[in-house]
């Protein structure tokens, strides 16, 4: 898409932003650090570093130590180049350590990709992959975890995983009872290597600790510790799921969560129904028509505001794997594990910024953003900044008629405000600032690559017009 | 006096279960023959007709729980794995087997199975080492990947494994996980090492 290109979406109250082009040099660093050698061959599978979207993180890494630093301490930011550079290295050997750069990356950086184009790509592969699982593997969870093989606990039990998921893989079975049911399996450790993962992070990143915002990062590393801690028992996500299942009660709804069995789950096993369908990429393989992708970009829009403004939560992993299009017109939404609650503050301060918005009350809007982005008084210009990213993010809610997803525009503006808040090194805010971003570019990169419309605005007067109430109740 | 076969066969059982027992309460090192003769019901002199040593007595235990797993990976064993994973149910099915004694073995396997030794301190523990690599080299050319295997893999395959082992018995996870996962690492790189140009078992998910 040419940048000449006009927006089909209604101009009226367009986020704009002066974002001003990275330097020669952050781009040649850029580029010298996306080279840096990832293991190759047979062992990138056991590494699992290697990815685009990792070493686009990890450049994120670099930009914001090289922006940590005056010109006064050129030697000291060589030297924490020159740490990161070997703790890059040190990373690629990492096992599982990829989720974990990824979300580290969009704590530093706010923003996980670079240009429009690579937005959907890039996030359409975001998340957390272990190592596939032979069966004989496989079979040694269940032992543990149940007591049993699967072949003793399932009528059928599929050998062949037929998904990667959150820190596992998953197969389908048949209960005895005649259900079919999708299987995940998580690889053993993983809670416990994500932890050790986390820690050798933190040594890694020693030398942002005199960087200003370090204190901010460091509250977003607890932050994603603690989700990938929860991610790590399917409990937890048990838990979300039938949560989830009671938000899309109706069957008007059109979208389908997944019943899990609980005899046949536990901290590393979760059993579900299991949901037929095309992913994304095979559904817009088969040419849908403009009606079915406008269908599915509303019923995109209703997860994420139902989630949003009923559950008080955010679905905080919405890559493609976890959307289902159904062959009878519904989507289906598997994969909670990574599902964050507002705490009732956040809750409150995220409410009051969207009504001081909508209301254009502006000192209102520059007092909740110094308070959610610990700004100092007189850092105007990182709040007029963060005010463009505020009024990108809320357009959609305010652009009357159908708003169409397939806007290259509009996504070039927000990957615009956004780097312009690299550039100016903004990562400060408060942690839940991590998911909601996530939230955020997820779903739409996920609407852009299905080209649907929706009277989104319409939707979400919908949705936030039914009381909240908190998921965990 | 003459006793009968069967009656052997009791006393070995006898002072093998004792043995078991009072090394997981009192851990290896701190438990006498005395004791275990004592527990079992005979008397030591009759006790060392049976057994030598108390480390004898322990890789018996093992050799058994070992010759288990063999018969468990026999029957779990479809055919159609790859060899990533047939050595992988191999090892796990003689890890779940020995799982009874992980609080006390480690010291005996350390002892009767160590490669720095020159000659085998205990008979049991190189029967031990045969059978298990005779099992390998089996799975090995059972895939095709060498005519015979050579001395290279097997020291490699033997020093991987033990290397397992020594993890294994000091692994305090639940379950033993992290084991599991040092084992699926480890065989990765053994079968790897054996033939580069496999893809191997790990392959890509959607």
């Amino acid at each position: 898409m040419s940048p000449a290109q006009p927006s089909p979406n209604p101009g009226n109250h367009k986020a704009r932003c002066d974002a001003k082009p990275l330097t020669a040099e952050e781009l040649e660093l850029f580029a010298r650090l996306s080279r840096q050698q990832i293991p190759t061959g047979a062992l990138t599978r056991l590494w699992a570093v290697g990815s685009t979207q990792a070493r686009i993180s990890m450049t994120y890494l670099a930009a914001w130590l090289r922006s940590g630093f005056s010109d006064q301490e050129e030697k000291e930011r060589l030297r924490g180049e020159a740490h990161l550079a070997a703790g890059l290295k040190l990373l690629a050997t990492m096992g599982y350590l990829r989720g974990a750069v990824m979300k580290v990356g969009q704590i530093l950086a706010n923003l996980p990709e670079v240009v429009p184009e690579e937005i959907a790509e890039t996030l359409g592969a975001l998340h957390f992959e272990a190592q596939p699982m032979h069966y004989a593997m496989v079979r040694e969870v269940f032992l543990d975890e149940l007591g049993h093989a699967p072949e003793a606990i399932f009528a059928e039990f599929d050998k062949k995983a037929f998904a990667a998921a959150s820190l596992g893989q998953v197969h389908r079975a048949r209960l005895r009872s005649g259900e079919e049911v999708a299987v995940k399996v998580q690889y053993p450790h993983m809670a416990r290597t994500i932890k050790a993962d986390l820690a050798n992070l933190r040594f890694l990143l020693k030398p942002l600790t005199r960087a200003r915002d370090w204190q901010c990062l460091r509250e977003g590393l607890r932050d994603v510790e603690e989700m990938l801690g929860r991610e790590a028992d399917y409990r937890q996500e048990a838990q979300f799921c039938r949560a989830a299942g009671q938000l899309f009660a109706a069957e008007a709804d059109g979208v389908v969560i997944p019943k899990v069995y609980e005899q046949f789950s536990s901290r590393k096993i979760l059993t579900m129904d299991y949901l037929p369908g095309l992913h994304l990429k095979d559904f817009l393989a088969t040419d849908p028509p403009q009606a079915a992708r406008d269908h599915y970009a509303e019923l995109l829009a209703t997860v994420s505001l139902r989630f949003y403004y009923r559950g008080h939560c955010l679905f905080a992993d919405p890559h493609p794997g976890n959307f289902l299009f159904m062959p009878d017109g519904r989507l289906g939404v598997v994969d909670f594990g990574c599902t964050r609650e507002f705490t009732e503050r956040e809750w409150q301060l995220q409410s009051d910024l969207e009504e001081a918005f909508f209301a254009g009350d502006t000192p209102t809007i520059r007092r909740l953003i110094a308070e959610t982005c610990y700004l100092d008084p007189g850092e105007d210009d990182l709040s007029d900044t963060l005010s463009c990213a505020l009024a990108w993010q809320l357009e959609p809610m305010i652009s009357e008629g159908l708003f169409d997803w397939s806007d290259g525009e509009f996504f070039r503006r927000g990957v615009a405000i956004y780097g312009e808040l690299i550039r100016k090194r903004l990562t400060r805010g408060m942690p839940h600032y991590i998911w909601t971003n996530r939230f955020l570019f997820g779903f739409r990169a996920i609407s852009y690559r299905l080209r649907g419309r929706n009277a989104f605005a319409e939707r979400h007067r919908l949705e936030k017009g039914s009381a909240g109430r908190d998921l965990s109740a | 006096m003459r006793i009968t076969e069967q009656a052997k066969q009791d006393n070995r059982a006898a002072i093998l279960k004792a043995a078991g027992e009072l090394f997981a309460e009192k851990g290896f090192e701190s438990t006498t023959t005395r004791d275990i003769a004592l527990r079992a019901g005979l008397a030591v002199g009759t006790m060392f007709n049976y057994f030598p040593s108390k480390e004898t007595m322990a890789m018996s235990m093992v050799n058994e729980a070992l010759l288990a797993g063999v018969a468990d990976y026999n029957a779990l064993r479809s055919g159609a794995e790859e060899l990533g994973e047939e050595l992988f149910l191999f090892i796990a099915c003689g890890l779940r087997r020995l799982q009874p004694m992980h609080a006390f073995i480690g010291p005996v396997l350390e002892k009767s199975l160590s490669p720095f030794q020159k000659k085998a301190t205990c008979a049991e523990g190189n029967s031990a080492r045969e059978a298990h690599l005779g099992a390998i080299g089996g799975i090995i050319t059972g895939h095709g990947h060498l005519p015979a295997p050579d001395f290279l893999a097997v020291h490699l395959y033997w020093s991987l494994y033990l290397g397992i082992l020594a993890f294994w018995s000091r692994d305090e996870s639940p379950h033993q996980d992290a084991t599991k996962a040092v084992i699926d690492y480890s065989l990765t790189l053994f079968v790897n090492m054996l033939d580069p140009t496999d893809p191997g078992a790990a392959e890509e998910l959607p």
